[in-house]
């Protein structure tokens, strides 16, 4: 059952905010992912593809607009859900 | 002629003096200020109370200015004057910091106090809505204070007219209920957080950059995360763009600077939910506020744990690698002979027409101002390489010196150093200080921003 779900890809919509859209050079975008992913593995690779590495470690993930607290954990996507990734602003 | 230049001396000199006379009106409003605050404690309402009193009842005076909140199920008597008997101290009196102390000191709030180091600047004026341009040159706190007692004489302003750091936090931060972040730089965002998890104040902070803006409650309640627990390390020095460079738009700091204010008066009168625990996403491009369900406490946090590793203040310079103020720090990346000064670019313009001078500004920054026969190529472009077929040809020779600039001449050698690894023998050089020294020394007509 579990190596059916884990080998299932699906599209997800990751939204960017601040830096992380400057970065990426756009707002928001689709993206193919594994439907289970441990979140580390997820943030990993939206820095390789998007060129996020400058805030690597800065960033944080919401899945459906819940923050995701633990890289270690797996997380389960559906297709058309969103992912938001958001650095600090610091201005004022 | 003669007449043109009699009446522009005329009018040069009608200006300073009219500058120097405000300036001395000023002084003397804030010395008056300062009398009637040492000397009277009595109201100007006409049935003389003492203060105390005064806190536990609501004047006439009150009730009629405060009717509108007054009448509002859950605020009330009970709220205005848990209100008046509060104070709330605002770091920052720019973007978010004029907006929050105007409806804190609109609303009732007893005590307001501002912390910046900063004076009134004329680009400061389109987001920093309590200081006008006859106050320019002001102390920032100085300037909030006078249209704060315009607008409410019963609110008490506390100017506190230096730079937070570590040494002066804990003494200041500690006679107050709420404070609000305001700032603008990492390494204060991060001083104030760690003063309130020691002093236990709630931090309500608010952040804005071009069109978007932040805002959480950091130290709120029992489960409430600070900015450690959610931001353990601060983000590298290369990857944070402040409101000097990045641009902002007045309404998206005075979107979040009002909301800053909204939460100070949740706090002090326990009204509705506090945001603590959540953090409010505003877009301004599509106009969206997203609330995202943000973690609780990190057991581990170095701060705010039941073991925090940080028992005093530490050096929040060196911790984050940055200055705690918004200003740029002149880098120092070339040789001397790889840059030229403005001066002698002037010369250089006159004996040697036949140059390339490359403006690596952004294109709405290009649109503002721009020297005659300067091409417009952003940074970005320099730095992944795509100049070299935007100049094509024009790079072929290595006897067609080159000229670099921007703003004021830290990107244009981040340029020249991408560019000289490519090119090592061409000449190619960064016109020191940018644009801003060309204003300052050799044509003083050319805007500066």
């Amino acid at each position: 059952m579990m190596s059916v779900e884990n080998s299932e890809t699906i599209n997800i919509n990751v939204l960017f905010f601040a830096k992380s859209r400057e970065l990426a050079k756009t707002s928001r975008a689709v993206f193919a992912v594994e439907s289970v992913v441990k979140t580390g593995q997820l943030l990993k690779q939206l820095i390789d593809r998007f060129d996020l590495s400058a805030i690597s470690n800065c960033i944080i993930l919401a899945h459906n607009e819940n923050y995701l607290e633990n890289l270690d954990e797996e997380i389960r996507l559906q297709q058309g859900d969103e992912i938001a990734v958001i650095p600090p602003i610091s201005g004022g | 002629m003669i007449d043109d230049e009699a009446v522009n001396n005329a009018k040069e000199r009608l200006r300073q003096e009219i500058g120097d006379l405000t300036a001395q009106l000023n002084a003397k409003k804030q010395r008056l200020r300062d009398l009637e605050a040492t000397t009277t404690d009595v109201d100007d309402d006409s049935n003389a109370v003492s203060p105390k009193q005064n806190q536990r009842a609501l004047t006439n005076d009150d009730i009629a200015r405060y009717s509108r909140q007054l009448i509002l199920p859950g605020f009330g008597v009970a709220g205005q004057l848990k209100l008046k008997t509060s104070s709330v101290l605002i770091v920052g009196a720019g973007g978010l910091g004029c907006p929050a102390a105007q409806y804190l000191a609109g609303a009732g709030c007893g005590h307001v106090g501002l912390v910046d180091y900063d004076r009134v600047d004329k680009s400061n004026l389109h987001r920093q809505t309590l200081h006008t341009i006859t106050r320019i040159g002001m102390d920032k706190t100085e300037s909030a204070k006078i249209a704060l007692e315009e607008l409410n004489p019963h609110c008490r302003i506390s100017c506190h007219t230096r730079l937070l750091s570590r040494f002066t936090a804990m003494h200041i931060i500690r006679d107050y209920d709420v404070v609000l972040d305001c700032s603008d730089n990492v390494a204060t965002r991060y001083l104030l957080n760690d003063a309130c998890v020691m002093l236990r104040k709630p931090l309500v902070s608010g952040s804005a950059l071009k069109l978007d803006g932040q805002l959480t409650v950091y130290n709120f309640g029992v489960t409430g995360p600070c900015y450690r627990c959610i931001y353990p390390v601060p983000p590298p020095p290369e990857a944070v763009t402040n409101c000097g460079d990045g641009g902002v738009l007045g309404a998206v700091t005075g979107t979040i600077g009002s909301l800053q204010a909204l939460e100070a008066i949740k706090i002090i009168v326990g009204l509705g939910d506090v945001l603590a625990g959540r953090l409010l996403i505003f877009d301004g491009s599509t106009l969206q506020f997203r609330n995202i369900r943000i973690r609780s406490k990190r057991e581990n946090c170095h701060i705010c744990s039941p073991q925090p590793l940080i028992t005093e203040l530490i050096d929040y310079e060196q911790f984050c690698g940055m200055h705690a103020t918004d200003k740029d720090n002149p880098l120092q990346l070339l040789e001397p002979e790889q840059r030229i000064d403005a001066m002698d670019y002037k010369a250089l313009q006159q004996q040697q027409p036949a140059h390339l001078l490359i403006d690596v500004r952004q294109p709405a920054e290009f649109e503002i101002c721009q020297l005659p026969s300067a091409v417009n190529v952003p940074l970005a472009q320099i730095l992944d390489d795509s100049y070299l077929k935007q100049l094509g040809s024009q790079l072929d020779s290595k006897e067609l010196p080159i000229v670099v600039l921007c703003r004021r001449g830290n990107d244009s050698q981040i340029a020249v150093q991408h560019m000289r690894n490519r090119f090592p023998d061409h000449s190619i050089r960064d016109l020191e200080g940018g644009l801003h020294a060309w204003s300052s020394q050799v044509d003083p007509s050319f805007p500066t921003y």
